[in-house]
């Protein structure tokens, strides 16, 4: 059976500058892997390495056996791949609403307006001029309303008021019930324990932990974070 | 002030704003300072000709403009431009060379002389008592629906969004789908096409000649400097401002007092308001 994304010794980084390296790992459709490091560990980097916005200098990342490594971001996202960056998360000039509405999206927006009426109010209002968290909530939410298999949110709760971190994480699971494979990288072990069924640990662009949900215990992962 | 400098003032702001249009797309939208915009004017003054020496019914003068244009525009944005975007100086330079093989070669086919073209529409429409060629009052007509059908279109439409994205945040308009290279490419050859629309337009009302273009750049420059980057209101303003400044001095003064007038202006609005009267948050 064709495993649902397999990333095989991954390397890459910005120009000539080597970020990341060899990461080997695998994720099924309906599960959400957590990456957890500290910041400039190559997170980004294997966030953008995935859905395109960087070149591997080598490897291969394979969705449903499909390589992706050659294709630009565009055309990943065109076979499914969403992403949500950690900066320059929203388009400045569009509002609220056109931010929402640029992709290809399926999902209705009123249960997120539920979640984060935040939005719903400021749905005419440009999204240059919200504050930090609410920019964050609106590239979470048009991450999750488009019609995507594969979904690389990079740092989603950095910013973000605690209430509505627990509705991200809310989200997170019902995309991942829905059959989506979720990548989360992440900072905060409340939410990346909340959610993840298997966590991969970086440091200095390699990997230096790896387990489920069940292996690894908290203070595994809360060590590890502040090493 | 008299109607026939009320209706010059009315051609002269129209056919300016549909000028530097094409220049407020390239440079306003793609940040690729286009030296060769002017050119595409002059190609699309010579449509009539190139429609004559092709054997074609006059009726065939838009399709063969756009196409003679599109293809030209698409050559360049494909060959050169798409390896400059985000380099405005490399842009700047290499645009130039291209505005230079663009006369020679239309030197080369047509020569250096002036030449003229008979207006499609002839005769004079009475306005307040005063005669005007009407050619001149359908073309006003033409770019006044054509920027209304833009404004509106720009407002709603789902590719001007995709164009706003793409300028705003290039890599997170690849991460929501949109193909930049193809919108860039689609963006040029509409803003070359522009160009090449309003001088198959003028062709009647100017003398056609090879070094005709640099004039319509230097002004639709101009237009942009005062009315900024990145809006029609900008443009509207812009094209306003130096239009109309150049019209009015030139008709109570002299030409030089007009155009000196204009370079000042610009100048002004260079040195004390760099991003101009108005333009978008970038």
């Amino acid at each position: 059976m064709t495993v649902f994304l397999e990333i095989e010794d991954l390397t890459g980084g910005y120009g000539d500058a080597t970020v990341l390296f060899d990461v080997t790992c695998s994720l099924e459709s309906g599960q959400i892997l957590g990456v957890l490091g500290r910041n400039g560990v190559g997170k980004s980097t294997l966030a953008r390495l995935v859905q395109g916005g960087l070149m591997a200098h080598s490897g291969d990342v394979r969705l449903k056996g499909r390589s992706l490594t050659k294709l630009p971001a565009y055309a990943r996202r065109a076979v499914g791949v969403g992403y949500m960056p950690q900066t320059s998360m929203v388009f400045d000039d569009l509002s609220v609403y056109d931010n929402l509405n640029l992709g290809q999206n399926k999902k209705p927006l009123d249960p997120y307006f539920d979640l984060f009426p935040r939005l719903a109010e400021r749905l005419h209002q440009k999204a240059g001029t919200m504050s930090g968290g609410e920019r964050k909530i609106l590239a979470f939410v048009r991450s999750m309303i488009e019609d995507t298999r594969l979904i690389v949110l990079d740092e989603p709760s950095e910013g973000v008021q605690p209430e509505n971190i627990s509705h991200m994480a809310r989200c997170i699971k019902e995309r991942a019930s829905d059959g989506a494979g979720i990548i989360l990288c992440e900072q905060n072990l409340t939410l990346l324990r909340e959610v993840s069924d298997s966590f991969l640990g970086l440091d200095t662009g390699r990997i230096q932990l790896r387990g489920t949900a069940d292996t690894l215990k908290p203070e595994d992962l809360r060590e590890f974070i502040s090493l | 002030m008299s109607t026939v400098l009320i209706l010059n003032l009315a051609w002269q702001i129209s056919t300016l704003a549909l000028v530097a249009l094409g220049l407020a797309i390239v440079f306003g939208q793609l940040r690729i300072m286009n030296m060769a915009h002017g050119e595409f004017v002059m190609l699309g003054a010579y449509a009539p000709f190139i429609t004559s020496s092709l054997g074609l019914s006059p009726w065939l003068q838009v399709p063969v403009c756009l196409i003679t244009v599109g293809s030209i525009a698409l050559l360049m944005e494909r060959s050169i431009i798409r390896h400059l975007y985000g380099r405005m100086f490399d842009s700047l330079l290499a645009t130039w060379g291209i505005a230079i093989l663009m006369r020679e070669g239309v030197e080369l086919f047509f020569g250096r002389g002036y030449q003229s073209v008979s207006p499609p529409v002839s005769g004079t429409v009475s306005i307040l008592g005063t005669d005007y060629p009407a050619y001149r009052i359908v073309v006003i007509c033409i770019i006044l629906l054509g920027f209304t059908a833009l404004y509106w279109w720009s407002k709603t439409s789902k590719i001007a969004n995709k164009i706003k994205a793409m300028v705003g945040n290039p890599d997170l308009a690849q991460a929501v789908g949109i193909n930049t290279a193809r919108l860039s490419s689609g963006a040029f050859v509409f803003g070359c096409c522009c160009a090449g629309i309003a001088g198959l337009l003028l062709a009647p009302t100017i003398r056609i000649e090879p070094m005709m273009g640099l004039d319509y750049l230097i002004r639709s420059f101009f237009a942009l400097v005062v009315g900024g980057l990145g809006s029609l209101e900008g443009l509207a303003i812009g094209t306003g401002v130096i239009a109309g400044t150049q019209t009015v001095l030139g008709a109570i003064a002299s030409q030089t007092y007009g155009y000196l007038s204009v370079l000042t202006l610009s100048i002004l609005f260079l040195w004390l308001k760099p991003n101009g009267v108005r333009s978008s948050s970038r």
